[in-house]
């Protein structure tokens, strides 16, 4: 006798006996387990690491509110605003400090030939607000020659560049890599360049006088919401929205209103469904089987009960062992989308989800068993 | 000594209409502990109908039954039923209905454990059960691994388990060699005898007369003859 067995309850021995004893039906049921648990968990790691990428830009500047042109619905698109605005922030009550940030859409000619589109970040040097994070290869400081720009590591073979100081051209103007970060993603897959604010404004044409989004930080203990609604009632035509919002508004964009995010979802759904197809087949098959001892439990006197705890453990026993073996293959997607420009998030919050879907998507098929259970005749043991 | 079961006028009708079968007719006996009772009759004369009426697996449709002189109640639910069954009532089956995939004292502990035992004392008392009954050395066999008498008397073990005042065997012997039919029958005799529980065994089986202490003989549904052996093999 096993020390396991010996510890197990009785319906926790039955229901493990029950799928030990059927290895061939054991392994199919983890199998199908293991594969749902796998398309859930990429599905929705790609969910979030695309709501993650979507909203990266303003999750990484430490600005309390954004001032955007009116109508903006995420940070990668947005129309212009005029610097005037600024000064006229900066007279708000509780305004500390006003950044310019720019974004653009522009043209990337390749050093040996060929043409990207690239989304052009132009920031304050001098404070920061909207600077490339994960810098690996250069400095910051170096973004202050007229040309200079940071690139993504993740986007290099993309735009051709291979090393430090290698030229281009941005809307067929001179630029040079000063710069590389790693892992800063974009879901527009136009590649962040980082440059300073004065020098997006040359490489788009913008007037010396406009920028695309103000970054607001506050005076200490200012009320947050009252400086808000006091910056929207004297700019007028803009939208003036904390960071958390923006963020959220951009994943909404870009997740629900292009239809990606539903698109990974429906992914995600069809793993739980078959899933559950196949735990309720592959449980139902087991309870079928095992009718003539459910029938003796019955007639023992076992309360329906306890023969719904038999087969709702021998559901969390297959969760059990599925989710390990679906974790530890997402866990190897996870690690191999971090050398890619799609990004595969697990933080330990989804990890949690995962285990409560396999849970649940268990359970789930394992109802049909207990309703075929729920309908057994004890008298039958006498046949 | 007072019955552990009563039955007075019952009645069993399966299906309806012109398809309605009477199994069981104006029944009326009683149980006594410490006996032996066995059920005898052809095929098709209610004799497993009877036994699932005194073992709170089937509701009369007609009578009364009382269990240690409490009337159960006509409507009584499936899952009071199954109470009643499981505090009172060890059954053992022609089939042994054992669970291939536990040992024969894992197949006593469930039993144990549906009485809620604790689990550290089910492994210990299912051990003494089948010491009881001759079986210590075959506890830690599966079904598989045991004779047919031996599955039987695991089988009795589970039933016993708990300690229950009523034991119902249906064709408890049908399954065994002469030998081993007979040792199971004297098994259950002892049963009666020595822990006062009362055993009601229905068989088709003459090699179980003789250990019987009391016989009741059922015909189309009707009790028909009810004695008391002059001697038996006790």
């Amino acid at each position: 006798m096993s020390r396991l067995d010996a510890d197990m309850s009785g319906t926790s021995l039955l229901a493990w006996r029950n799928l030990s004893h059927d290895r061939a039906r054991f392994v199919v049921t983890l199998v199908g387990v293991l594969f749902a648990v796998l398309l859930m968990g990429v599905e929705l790691g790609l969910l979030l690491g695309f709501a993650r990428t979507t909203s990266g830009l303003v999750d990484h500047t430490d600005a309390d509110l954004w001032i955007t042109p009116a109508g903006t619905t995420n940070v990668d698109i947005a129309g212009r605003l005029d610097e005037r605005r600024r000064f006229e922030a900066l007279a708000v009550p509780g305004v500390a400090q006003v950044d310019q940030l720019m974004m653009q859409f522009a043209f990337w000619r390749k050093p040996d030939g060929g043409t990207e589109s690239v989304s052009i970040v132009g920031f304050n040097l001098a404070t920061g607000q909207g600077r490339p994070w994960n810098l690996v290869q250069g400095a910051i400081e170096d973004l202050q020659q007229d040309d200079a720009v940071i690139v993504d590591r993740l986007y290099a073979a993309k735009l051709g560049v291979t090393a430090l100081g290698q030229t281009v051209e941005i809307n067929n103007r001179r630029a040079r890599v000063v710069g590389f970060t790693a892992g800063i993603r974009t879901f527009t897959q136009s590649p962040y360049v980082f440059t300073t604010h004065r020098n997006a404004q040359r490489f788009t044409f913008f007037r010396p006088d406009q920028t695309t989004y103000l970054l607001v930080r506050l005076r200490p203990n200012s009320d947050a919401a009252a400086v808000r609604d006091a910056l929207q009632a004297r700019l007028g035509r803009v939208d003036v929205r904390f960071a958390a919002d923006f963020a959220r508004a951009a994943q909404r964009y870009w997740l629900i209103t292009t239809g990606a995010g539903s698109a990974l979802l429906l992914a995600a759904l069809l793993g739980l469904v078959v899933g559950i197809v196949i735990v309720g087949q592959t449980l139902y098959a087991t309870t079928v089987d095992r009718l003539p001892e459910y029938a003796t439990l019955r007639a023992m006197g076992a309360p329906n009960r306890y023969l719904y705890r038999v087969i709702l453990k021998q559901a969390a026993i297959s969760a059990v062992f599925g989710f390990a073996g679906g974790m530890l293959l997402v866990g190897l997607v996870v690690l191999a989308s971090t050398g890619s420009t799609v990004a595969v998030a697990m933080p330990p919050g989804l990890i949690a989800v995962l285990a409560l879907l396999t849970l649940c998507m268990c359970a789930l098929g394992a109802l049909v068993s207990i309703r075929r259970v729920t309908r057994i005749d004890p008298t039958s043991v006498f046949q | 000594m007072s019955a552990v079961i009563t039955l007075a006028e019952v009645g069993v009708t399966y299906g309806r209409g012109a398809a309605a079968l009477a199994a069981l007719q104006d029944v009326s006996l009683a149980i006594q502990p410490g006996e032996m009772t066995l059920l005898l009759g052809p095929s098709g004369s209610g004799k497993t109908s009877l036994l699932q009426v005194m073992g709170c697996l089937l509701r009369p449709s007609r009578g009364r039954v009382q269990l240690f002189g409490e009337t159960l109640a006509p409507d009584l639910g499936v899952e009071a039923m199954a109470a009643l069954r499981l505090a009172h009532i060890g059954f053992v089956f022609q089939h042994y209905n054992l669970f291939p995939t536990l040992k024969a004292w894992e197949n006593v502990a469930i039993a144990l454990d549906l009485k809620a035992l604790p689990r550290a004392e089910q492994r210990g008392q299912s051990l003494r059960l089948l010491e009881r009954l001759g079986l210590a050395d075959r506890a830690e066999h599966y079904p598989a691994e045991l004779s047919g008498g031996q599955k039987q008397r695991v089988a009795i073990a589970r039933a016993l388990a708990g300690g229950p005042r009523i034991l119902l065997a249906d064709e408890p012997t049908a399954a065994l060699d002469g030998k081993t039919g007979q040792g199971v029958a004297a098994t259950l005799h002892e049963l009666a005898h020595g822990a006062g529980v009362a055993v009601v065994v229905v068989s088709h089986d003459p090699r179980v007369e003789p250990f019987g202490d009391r016989v009741l003989h059922l015909e189309d549904g009707r009790l028909v003859d009810d004695r008391r052996p002059a001697r038996s093999s006790a």
